[in-house]
């Protein structure tokens, strides 16, 4: 119906069928355009890593070329797992701290009867925005005076900030979603306060925990500042690693070796990301958004 | 009312421990360096020397100069990124098929590491002579610029990254708000004869305020704190053409070691955005009184 008011309230210069398939035809074209600016650069370096010496920056640019794994060997062989290592253990121990800390905190904030329960949030989330600069350079000679650079563990506690903050704000929203009748259903069956939480809350808030933890692991894997500053020599992860590569480069070789250090970095979170893609957003904004 | 003291501390006290040590302690430390003479070559002759360091940061052209092109990149970026990320939103709202997918699509700069994605800017991209930006204009005729290593050439590589890199994110918070927005006042307006960008302006855009503010305000704490892509893309330079505020703390800090100095910095960085932050919030809490 309301078709029929705008076509009477507008000339038209064509049929409406055509300026109809017209309209379809621009925004498909818009989408495709869009689509190819967002993941051209990804596509363009997977296709790089398999690429030789002189294939990867030639010009004009090929896409069809003999695909080698020789960059991914060259890769390995240059303490890889080093990198890897530091970044799996660094990432995966903040996170599974930031979990066990970061859970029941959230749980206190939804249930419990405190004072300045929205003061301390908002100091929580303020940390989520603070430039992390002024965390990361006090920590550098904190740390620098314990001796504790390159320290795989205090690396652990220290990716927390990054994470500890939406951990507590994305879980308090999804406790906040569970109905109080549960709890207190529980604690006139005489269950305890820690019983009811972890045998009736945290059963319920799994499919929370499941998505926060993958995004939490995404967030403190793709970290770089604390990384560069605090890692010393010992513990390097994966991004520090990469920026290796960007010293003198002239020679086309490393090149190829860069694309397979990215798409190596890349690809799980890449895969871990489109499985909890449902939840990214309000992993990025801590639930706020 | 009672207050659940001792359980508060069980379930929350851990928390804030951790935050303690990794937030609130390195804070304390700033504050307190940003007070001395701190210089990691002359640590033994660390003394307090009052607001010095704040006094020497107005006086620094170098400190005047990074404040400002830090907030100049903030302002591209987030503008270009609300603009884009909102016009794709809207887009999605047709439906097509595999839209789903699209939209996950999309997201996916996001989630991208940071770092990896300006290498591949800067060595793909951005290379003077080999590089595919330059391959494109050269083909096109027009002139070649020596991207990350010209003002103000280098100015915009960084912001073309922390825009691809952003983006997505605006996208996905108008979309979401969109896709919660009522139908009933769209379809009254279209019955009324209001066009499609009336339609837009007039109520898509107030309703959907609070997300819009959100949004901008998370935009700008990311893009004004943003170390990463631009560390890796120019280093700061040419010259130092594109130190942003992050940067020149860390030049200050681990170059030239002037700890103190450095952290002088870092403070008033965090007290800048603190206020730019505070007075949107302020704006978007008198808009919505005014409005009820």
């Amino acid at each position: 119906m309301s078709e029929q008011v705008r076509s009477v309230q507008r000339t038209r210069f064509i049929a409406p069928r055509v300026e109809r398939s017209l309209i379809t035809a621009g925004h498909a074209l818009l989408v495709v355009a869009t689509l190819v600016a967002a993941l051209f650069p990804l596509f363009w370096v997977f296709l790089g890593s398999f690429k030789l010496p002189a294939d990867v920056m030639r010009l004009p640019p090929v896409i069809i070329f003999e695909p080698t794994i020789a960059n991914y060997l060259t890769v390995i062989r240059d303490r890889f797992v080093f990198f890897f290592e530091n970044s799996v253990v660094i990432s995966g121990g903040s996170v599974l701290l930031t979990i066990i800390v970061g859970v029941p905190a959230a749980y206190g904030l939804s249930r419990l009867r405190i004072r300045f329960k929205k003061t301390l949030m908002l100091l929580i989330l303020s940390v989520r925005f603070a430039p992390y600069i002024i965390f990361a350079l006090p920590l550098f000679l904190i740390m620098s005076e314990l001796g504790l650079i390159g320290h795989r563990p205090s690396l652990v506690v220290v990716y927390t900030i990054i994470n500890l903050p939406v951990v507590i704000w994305l879980m308090r929203a999804f406790f906040d979603d569970i109905p109080t009748e549960l709890d207190e259903a529980a604690a006139i069956d005489g269950a305890s306060r820690f019983r009811t939480f972890m045998s009736i809350l945290i059963p319920c808030a799994r499919p929370g925990i499941a998505t926060v933890t993958i995004l939490s692991f995404i967030f403190a894997w793709n970290e770089y500042l604390f990384a560069l500053i605090l890692s010393g020599r010992d513990s390097q992860t994966l991004t520090v690693g990469l920026t290796r590569f960007l010293g003198g480069m002239e020679d086309a070789i490393r090149w190829g070796q860069l694309s397979a250090w990215s798409v190596a970095i890349v690809a799980p979170i890449v895969i871990l990301a489109l499985l909890v893609n449902r939840h990214l957003r309000r992993g990025f904004t801590g639930g706020l958004g | 009312m009672a207050r659940d003291t001792k359980a508060a501390l069980a379930y929350i006290g851990p928390a804030m421990f951790v935050l303690l040590i990794v937030a609130a302690l390195p804070l304390a430390v700033a504050l307190a360096t940003s007070t001395t003479n701190w210089h990691l070559h002359r640590a033994a002759q660390r003394e307090f020397i009052g607001l010095a360091n704040y006094i020497r940061l107005f006086g620094d052209p170098r400190f005047i100069y990074s404040l400002r092109v830090t907030l100049l990149y903030t302002a591209v970026s987030v503008g270009v990124s609300m603009v884009g990320g909102f016009v794709l939103a809207l887009m999605m709202r047709r439906t097509f098929p595999g839209r789903n997918l699209v939209r996950a699509l999309l997201t996916i700069p996001l989630i991208m590491t940071p770092v990896v994605s300006a290498t591949m800017y800067r060595v793909f991209f951005y290379d003077a002579d080999r590089g595919l930006f330059n391959w494109i204009l050269g083909t096109l005729g027009l002139p070649t610029p020596v991207w990350v290593a010209s003002w103000p050439m280098a100015f915009y590589a960084i912001c073309i990254i922390q825009i691809w890199f952003m983006t997505p994110f605006v996208f996905l918070v108008c979309d979401a708000a969109m896709e919660s927005l009522p139908r009933e006042p769209f379809d009254a307006a279209k019955i009324d004869g209001a066009g499609y960008f009336q339609r837009i302006f007039r109520l898509v855009i107030p309703m959907m305020r609070d997300t819009l503010i959100f949004a901008l305000i998370f935009r700008i704490t990311i893009d004004y704190r943003m170390f990463d892509t631009i560390y890796v893309t120019t280093r700061g330079g040419p010259a130092r053409y594109t130190e942003v505020m992050s940067v020149w703390v860390y030049n200050r800090a681990l170059r030239s070691f002037d700890v103190g100095y450095a952290n002088a910095g870092s403070v008033v960085m965090a007290l800048v955005v603190a206020l730019i932050c505070l007075a949107l919030m302020m704006y978007n809490y008198r808009r919505r009184e005014a409005v009820s």
